[in-house]
């Protein structure tokens, strides 16, 4: 797995480093000491995993992740913090304290292989590029006020256009995320996310119904009861993805 | 007079509600009437003008008294010193006296009503004498009434200030101590101390030397009220060298402290907090990091001790971090309103906390 660590600390950087030599199944490409810093450095090399320390000068961690397209994994460091320990807490976020402890150390790395070895089963190629479309076994950190979440792309059932933002629909939540709806379908991959109209992008494998609707339209039932109308033009392109 | 009688009543109606003075008044007043109106009885000298004499009494005692209060209020003599409030009260009680004898005599001249023993009239002056005398004890009374209730009323609440006061004392002690072992840098400075250990060991151990002494200092920070500003400044430096091995070129320290003030004696841990803050609040929130830089110089007969940093307060509430509110309340418990402490934007990108004591010694 390749990692990145991100901390403004070089002696935390490399104290960290050095735990990881135990765990040679994962490769440290490369550090980061600020969020500028680390956004780039995920881009340009597309890491399956990060360390995060969660206090850092400018923007903080959960911003930074936020304005990524793609999360990767994320075990995030910590000396102390109250605030950002309860946050972990309550969002089942994976976390190690500083000094790390190598058996913990060691705890997440095995979370982090199965985890691995699961989402290698979901994909029919394993090789990775963030240049490719996201797929459904692709996450995305999600913030809304207090509550944040990984989510997976595939639980995603629709994403409809508030503004500058778009709302996730998935499971029972609705939170909002800074990413415009053609910026979404862009690294979307059509094949699963349909732009049903201007305001909405849907999931095609949680569709339960189509039935036409005015103009030529039709309308898609959602599985979780939403009902989303697919625009005319949209409509001629939906028919011929599905052959129909 | 069937005037006069309502006046009481009237009083009372513009209290609007019946006070503890005015139920006290009633009571008094009411129980020297019963008084009066028994001895009458039992001299068999009781009937309809007696008894209208005795309530005149009573109205001109309660209106007098009334006065009374009312001066001793506008003139603020509750709040005079102890033996200033007791000749006040007396003579107070010697003009009111004769003010109620001066009233009273008229009255009974009119009505003929003083006579002597032995039946005759007596002069004018003699009744205002006799008048004088009679209710000279009376107002004495009201008067040691008042000023005992209220010596009581106070020493009560001053009881209870002193307790609250000790009790905040010994929290503040407490939250100081436990409050003051910083987790936050303590972890960070060990995970520090652990990465050098392979990278420079001299370092290394000098780096646990250091926190060990923060650590010490911290622990018995409650057993000296203050230390030389030259025993401060060594736990800043042991402090300041733990931060500078985290944040390497980010932090940049200067002193300009003046040599004649590090004899001066300071809370513990004051300037320690105050640089620990410049850390949290201004250089780990600057990307490039910045600069802190700590004063120390007399200024007229004062000791300014200034703790200058790289950063902006950006509207942030200053008051409410642990470390303004404990340098606040120790500093006014050391010196009272003697001392100062501030903090302030004084440039776009700098912020200054700044203490000033009273000189001590010299």
């Amino acid at each position: 797995m390749k990692a990145i660590i991100i901390d403004d600390e070089r002696l935390a950087r490399t104290e960290l480093r050095k735990l990881l030599q135990d765990f040679p199944e994962i490769e440290v490409v490369d550090e980061a000491s600020n969020a500028d810093e680390a956004i780039q450095k995920i881009e340009s090399h597309g890491p399956d995993l990060i360390f995060l320390d969660i206090q850092m000068p400018g923007r903080t961690g959960f911003e930074m992740l936020a304005e990524l397209d793609q999360a990767p994994k994320v075990v995030f460091t910590t000396a102390y913090d109250e605030y950002a320990l309860k946050a972990f807490e309550v969002n089942a976020l994976d976390y190690l304290l500083k000094p790390v402890e190598p058996k913990r150390l060691a705890d997440a790395v095995e979370k982090l292989r199965k985890a691995n070895n699961n989402k290698n089963e979901e994909r029919s190629s394993p090789v990775q590029n963030t240049h490719n479309l996201l797929s459904e076994s692709d996450q995305v950190f999600v913030k809304d006020g207090e509550r944040c979440w990984f989510v997976r792309l595939g639980e995603v059932r629709l994403f409809e256009s508030v503004g500058n933002y778009a709302k996730v629909f998935f499971g029972s939540n609705k939170p909002l995320i800074l990413k415009s709806l053609n910026a979404l379908e862009e690294r979307l991959d059509d094949k699963v996310f349909f732009r049903a109209n201007r305001k909405h992008i849907v999931n095609l494998r949680m569709i339960e119904k189509v039935e036409p609707y005015f103009n030529g339209g039709l309308l898609l039932e959602l599985k979780g009861g939403d009902k989303v109308e697919v625009s005319r033009r949209q409509t001629v392109k939906f028919k011929e993805m599905m052959s129909l | 007079m069937s005037i006069v009688i309502f006046y009481p009543y009237i009083f009372v109606m513009m209290s609007f509600k019946l006070s503890r003075y005015w139920l006290f008044q009633l009571i008094g007043w009411g129980l020297f009437a019963l008084i009066n109106i028994f001895f009458a009885l039992a001299f068999n000298r009781f009937d309809a003008p007696v008894l209208l004499r005795i309530i005149f009494y009573i109205e001109v005692g309660i209106i007098f008294s009334h006065l009374m209060r009312e001066f001793i209020h506008r003139k603020a003599i509750l709040l005079k010193k102890l033996g200033q409030q007791i000749i006040s009260f007396f003579i107070l009680t010697i003009i009111f006296s004769f003010l109620v004898a001066c009233v009273v005599s008229p009255y009974e001249e009119i009505y003929d009503l003083r006579f002597d023993m032995t039946g005759k009239k007596l002069s004018y002056f003699s009744l205002l004498f006799t008048n004088f005398i009679s209710f000279f004890p009376l107002l004495l009374f009201w008067n040691a009434f008042y000023f005992m209730y209220h010596f009581i009323m106070k020493s009560r609440k001053h009881e209870l200030d002193t307790i609250k006061l000790e009790a905040l004392v010994r929290e503040l002690e407490l939250k100081t101590i436990k409050a003051h072992i910083n987790p936050h840098f303590i972890f960070n400075a060990l995970n520090g101390i652990r990465a050098m250990i392979d990278e420079n060991p001299a370092r290394a151990r000098k780096a646990v030397t250091e926190l060990s002494n923060i650590l010490r200092s911290s622990l018995t920070l409650e057993k000296v009220e203050t230390v030389t500003l030259e025993d401060e400044l060594k736990i800043v430096k042991d402090y300041l060298a733990l931060e500078s091995m985290r944040f390497e070129k980010r932090l940049t320290v200067e002193f300009e402290i003046d040599i004649k003030t590090l004899s001066q004696q300071v809370p513990p841990m004051m300037l320690q907090i105050l640089v620990e803050n410049a850390i949290k609040h201004g250089i780990s929130k600057q990307t490039k990091g910045g600069i802190v830089k700590i004063i120390s110089d007399y200024n007229r007969s004062n000791h300014e001790i200034i703790v200058q940093n790289t950063g902006s307060l950006n509207g942030n509430k200053i008051d409410t971090g642990f470390g303004v509110s404990s340098t606040r309340d120790r500093l006014n418990l050391l010196y009272g309103d003697k001392a100062q402490f501030e903090v302030k934007q004084i440039e776009p990108a700098l912020v200054e906390a700044k203490v000033v004591i009273p000189v001590t010694g010299n």
